[in-house]
């Protein structure tokens, strides 16, 4: 290898951008041991110094490895293997930014940038528990930059480096023999199709910037171990985990939201142990950010409090380890690549999680305890079982999804239940219903004052409410009872919230965060339960064809096959598969819908463009379409087409002797001769070839709608040719045969496209009330950024 | 007795409830055999495509019917029927997990997942 000088590379971005990788490990290790010493030598201002400006190279050795990387992929380098893994030439900019994360080196990079901003911030404001906070935040520094440090230590590879060159990584294959084997690697392996979306390029940064914050709150919770000092660390702390909150909340839902408008899995959740691990760190966190409340207001339960903190942030860390390591293997649709990393995930796991022990162990007597028990008509009190009912939740979300973990552990042999979605739904639907209810109530009492005052205005409340679902149950036409227990607690939620923002929405609003996001969680919750509940699968298979006996068709038949050019019905509607067109990449398939009404008229129409990508590596990589109405949509996708369109066939040729006036009769309409033309210049015919040139005027009606088409006919002495008209939207060709010059008629054959092997196979769902979901999300998002704004005001 | 022990109770109740829940709903990684002799009962089974037996999709008679032969991880072959279109990139997987029952001659499969290791580490430069 070494013998040969190869040409073209461009290895200076690479070496820096290692060299970077190597200085930000090294700074991060040199930030923490200063921070570590300027908190255990409080006078020695000298190690806050050398930790100050170590976090700066740091912070600046980050943001050379962003750079270094974008430009490798920006310029298209492939001598990089990430770039030629991850990115091709054609990509816009804006999906090159998403390739970025495509790998698991650029999302751990991800990562390791919010966490440096992170760590800017805390700089400017986090006065006298810096030195504490950023030495923890600085040691998971360390460990997240250690992934890309792609350096064999011994005979163990740590981390995995982006900026490894090609010829390194495939060390072996013939084309690294000859030196310009640049000039033969064209292009690169692109980005996964599914990737290729907007929201590809902003849920990954939103999510990430979650996950990080939550070593904030984390590192706050160590730092008042350390100084014994369980009190002044809540007030900054609690809108850091607010933030986290919100950021991990509204990442998680971005999402689901990509999902739904551009997975064809038809949905926005499928309890996917991608989607589970980062709802499990959130549900945590919310219960945590309640018992820290409690505790300020009370003085209570700060032992369980400061659990729930420092679980979050080792939630996020399994996480991290569970849809990394590759341990998941066959339970998920994802596609996992195993970096050979698991052992160094599971080292960054287990140091944090002993560290997290040892200080309990260590201050276990000095903690804040309350000797009384509970009272029962308490705020506190109802709060606390709330809490608790989000930690059950997230328990039984954690167990279900480690089945893969016990399988390793015990060497078991389970799998994750067949129907994954009735298993979580039937344990979270009543936890929903729970915490609903709950979010009504414990607004009705107060801190430490065992009351039962409120009772009767909370009856009142709920026995409205209930009238209301009630209501509400046969206006969504629901058939589980069950169902109205969940539309109880949504509507409960959202009602008694109301009441209780009403007061504060003159000037205080910002004092309503609780209620505005506890409202966002009723109407999350109906909106849950609507759209998931009533999706109703609208391609029902209904022509009643069953040629093959085996064809027992006994469920899923929810694809339906869509000739091209030729109506179907579709429960309400009339569908059309009218033409596909090539846009970039992608193929988009247009599809015509006719909505009836009652009495089977057409009421409305709109056209849904679902696309595919007939991708040399992936197959048909399907992207939905959706039409928005305010109270459902109408969501379809291709599930499938022909692997390869036949040549165009007509059939049904016809002979008709016409004069002008008279009709020609076909399957796909009919057309009318209006004259013959004998000045006719057509497109592609040069008139000087002939001594008469002939055009039959044909106007043509199909059911819709009129063309207008002109065979020809030319006469040159002996000899005669015809040329077809085509009617592409109408599938009809006609031809001009012949001149009868007898009876002054002319000769047209007529021919129809035969479309038999111009098909899609489409599916398509109808979500009712689904705006609900995003609304409430969105509602609940806002309510937490009301609060954000009053706790960084108490400050 | 303290209301807190009360409710730590009930908490260790309803997680014993949901560790029960777990092992009762999951499936289990089977081969056909097994799944012969249990006729309705849902499993996972691993295994490869026989690329020798012909699969079958005519969505023109009907788009959603599937059916192919695999071979599970102990050797044993069973026709699997699909009542969906055939799943892009079915045949270039290396290995398939179908979720389902045996019903009769065939399995029925409500899940396929396909296992393409090669899509993101298809180590071969094209030229």
């Amino acid at each position: 290898m070494s013998s040969v000088t190869f040409v073209g590379e461009h290895l200076f971005w690479g070496n820096l951008g290692h060299a970077a990788v190597v200085v930000s490990f090294i700074s991060s290790i040199l930030a923490t041991i200063s921070y570590f010493f300027a908190e255990k030598n409080p006078l020695d201002q000298s190690w806050a110094k050398l930790a100050k400006a170590t976090f700066h190279l740091h912070s600046l050795a980050v943001l050379t490895i962003i750079g270094a990387l974008f430009k490798i992929i920006y310029s298209h380098y492939f001598e990089y293997h990430y770039a030629w893994q991850h990115s091709s030439r054609d990509l816009p900019v804006h999906f090159m930014i998403s390739c970025f994360w495509e790998g698991q080196e650029g999302s751990f990079l991800l990562w390791i940038f919010w966490q440096m901003v992170i760590g800017q911030i805390l700089l400017r404001s986090a006065k006298d528990w810096l030195n504490p906070v950023m030495a923890v935040v600085m040691l998971s520094q360390v460990a997240l930059t250690s992934m890309l440090l792609g350096v064999k230590i011994f005979s163990y590879k740590l981390g995995s480096s982006p900026f490894e060159l090609l010829r390194n990584v495939m060390a072996n294959a013939p084309i690294f023999k000859s030196a310009d084997y640049l000039s033969k690697v064209k292009d690169g392996n692109g980005l996964n199709p599914l990737l290729q979306n907007y929201w590809m390029v902003i849920h990954p940064p939103t999510l990430f910037f979650g996950f990080a914050t939550t070593v904030v709150p984390f590192a706050y919770a160590i730092a008042a171990f350390w100084r014994k000092d369980f009190t002044k660390w809540l007030k900054p702390a609690l809108p850091w985990a607010l933030i986290s909150a919100m950021v991990l909340g509204a990442g998680i839902i971005m999402g689901g939201f990509w999902a739904y408008e551009s997975l064809s899995f038809g949905g926005y959740w499928a309890w996917d142990p991608v989607e589970n691990a980062s709802l499990v760190p959130w549900l945590i966190l919310i219960a945590g950010v309640h018992v820290l409340i409690i505790h300020k207001s009370t003085g209570n339960s700060y032992i369980v409090g400061v659990i729930l903190i420092i679980t979050t942030f080792l939630m996020v860390l399994y996480a991290t380890f569970l849809t990394r390591s590759g341990i998941l293997g066959n339970s998920s649709v994802h596609s996992f690549t195993d970096l050979g990393m698991s052992g160094q995930l599971l080292v960054f796991l287990l140091v944090f999680v002993l560290m997290s022990i040892a200080m309990f162990i260590w201050r276990w007597k000095d903690m804040p305890r309350s000797a009384k028990d509970e009272e029962i008509y308490t705020r506190e009190f109802w709060m606390f079982i709330g809490s608790l009912v989000l930690v059950i939740s997230s328990f039984q979300v954690t167990l279900t999804t480690s089945i893969p973990v016990f399988n390793k552990l015990f060497g078991a042999n389970m799998a994750p239940p067949a129907d994954v979605i009735g298993h979580y739904n039937k344990w979270q639907m009543p936890m929903a219903i729970i915490i609903g209810i709950l979010t009504g109530v414990a607004h009705m009492l107060k801190y430490k004052k065992n009351s039962n005052e409120g009772l009767k205005k909370m009856g009142i409340q709920a026995a409205i409410a209930l009238v209301i679902s009630i209501g509400l149950f046969f206006v969504f036409d629901l058939k589980n009872f069950f169902f109205i227990g969940l539309l109880f607690a949504g509507v409960f939620s959202i009602l008694a919230n109301t009441i209780l923002l009403l007061p504060f929405l003159r000037g205080k609003i910002k004092l309503a965060g609780a209620s505005v996001a506890h409202i966002g969680f009723g109407v999350l919750l109906i909106g849950v339960l609507v759209s998931s509940a009533n999706k109703q699968v609208i391609s029902i298979n209904n022509t009643g064809e069953a040629i093959n006996p085996e064809f027992n068709n006994k469920e899923n038949v929810e694809n339906i096959y869509l000739e091209r050019g030729k109506p179907n019905n579709m429960g309400d509607y009339i569908i059309t598969y009218v033409k596909d067109s090539q846009f970039w990449v992608n193929t988009y398939y247009q599809v015509n819908y006719k909505k009836l009404d009652a009495d089977g008229n057409v009421d409305y129409e709109f056209n849904l463009y679902p696309n595919g990508q007939i991708n040399p590596k992936f197959g048909l990589v399907a992207n939905p379409d959706t039409k928005h109405y305010w109270g459902h949509d109408v969501f379809t996708y291709v599930s499938s087409v022909p692997s390869q369109k036949g040549e165009a066939k007509f059939i049904n040729e016809k002979t008709s002797q016409v004069k002008p006036g008279d009709t020609i009769y076909t399957n796909n309409g009919y057309a009318i001769l209006q004259g013959i033309n004998t000045n006719s210049d057509g497109e592609n015919v040069d008139v000087n070839n002939f001594k008469v040139l002939l055009g039959a005027e044909l106007k043509v009606y199909t059911l819709d709608k009129v063309y207008d088409a002109m065979p020809l006919y030319g006469v040159e002495n002996n000899s005669a040719t015809s040329y077809d008209a085509f009617v592409e939207e109408a599938k009809l060709k006609f031809r001009f045969t012949g001149v009868n010059p007898e009876d002054k008629s002319i000769t047209i054959v007529s021919s129809e496209k035969d479309n038999s092997g111009d098909f899609i196979i489409m599916k398509a769902i109808e979500f009712p009330m689904i705006n609900f979901v995003w609304a409430g999300t969105i509602i609940m998002i806002v309510g937490f950024f009301l609060s954000i704004i009053k706790r960084v005001g108490d400050l | 007795m303290k209301k807190t022990s009360i409710i730590a109770l009930a908490i260790i109740a309803i997680a014993i409830g949901a560790i029960v829940s777990m092992y009762g709903d999951a499936s289990t990684y089977e081969g056909f055999e097994v799944s012969a002799n249990n006729p309705g009962k849902e499993f996972h089974v691993v295994g490869v495509l026989n690329r020798e037996k012909e699969k079958y999709y005519d969505p023109q008679k009907d788009a959603n019917y599937f059916s192919f032969y695999l071979i599970d991880e102990k050797g044993k072959e069973s026709k699997v029927v699909y009542h969906n279109p055939e799943p892009a990139d079915f045949d270039r997987s290396e290995k398939v997990v179908i979720v389902g029952s045996m019903e009769g001659d065939h399995f029925e499969a409500s899940k396929i997942l396909l296992k393409c290791p090669s899509k993101y580490t298809d180590n071969q430069v094209q030229t």
